[in-house]
């Protein structure tokens, strides 16, 4: 029972192996967030429009932050939706 | 003597011609220097489409002002945006505490830090048709800084 459950782990981590994640905005700080300009915003939405979550993006707390409120305000501007799920 | 330095950024109705754009234009310069403060930019960021109906609208011209004046300004700039049907949608970002008018060009990008403070609650997010509702509750937000 406890050796499989060990090899099922070890068969997990090398199958899903995962490369670090690094904060995009950290990364290139040319990559500015700006509520004004939804193009590069929109990476970091689902299909459904909804906020992908920093533990699958990688970014870092702050830039995290910054992003959810530029996302937030682009909403309020209609340049980016709420909901994808009906039409509004 | 500092000012505040802030950014109106808004929808107009798309349908206006050219002569009504432009005297919204004038209108809000006339307020905001009546208020004190000063217009350091406007322009035109071109009309797009909405990523849902406003107003029942689907697209919209946008504009964005820069401006300089005291912690009212925003608050008399946002209650005549609200008031005007030709405009759809406003948001006002403080872009610095400290702006110095003297010096025509604005010291370098601030901290992203110093405009968190500015205005929006997670709740406004939430909001989809109330823009303006949210903006007032930013203005008091700024004006409780004081
Ligand atoms: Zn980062």
């Amino acid at each position: 029972m406890a050796a499989s459950v060990t090899r099922q782990i070890i068969r997990k981590r090398r199958r899903f192996f995962r490369h670090k994640k690094v904060c995009r905005f950290c990364a290139d700080s040319s990559l500015k967030i700006d509520y004004k300009d939804p193009s590069i915003l929109q990476n970091f939405l689902t299909e459904r429009a909804k906020i992908v979550p920093r533990r699958i993006t990688g970014n870092c707390a702050k830039h995290q932050r910054e992003l959810t409120r530029a996302i937030k305000r682009a909403r309020q501007m209609a340049l980016l939706p709420y909901t994808t799920l009906h039409t509004i | 003597m500092y000012m505040r330095k802030y950014e109106v950024f808004f929808i107009v109705d798309p349908d206006l011609n050219d002569e009504e754009t432009t005297s919204i234009e004038k209108k809000f310069r006339e307020i905001v220097e009546r208020e004190g403060g000063r217009v350091l930019t406007y322009k035109s960021w071109g009309k797009k489409r909405l990523a849902y109906p406003v107003k029942k609208r689907t697209r919209g011209h946008y504009f964005l002002m820069e401006m300089a004046g005291d912690s009212e300004l925003p608050l008399e700039v946002e209650r005549n945006m609200r008031i005007d049907d030709r405009v759809l949608k406003f948001i006002t970002v403080k872009l610095e505490d400290r702006y110095d008018p003297t010096k025509d060009q604005t010291p370098e990008p601030q901290e992203p830090a110093e405009e968190e403070r500015v205005n929006q609650t997670s709740e406004e997010a939430e909001t989809v048709e109330n823009a303006s509702q949210d903006t007032i509750e930013s203005g008091l937000e700024v004006k409780e800084e004081e």
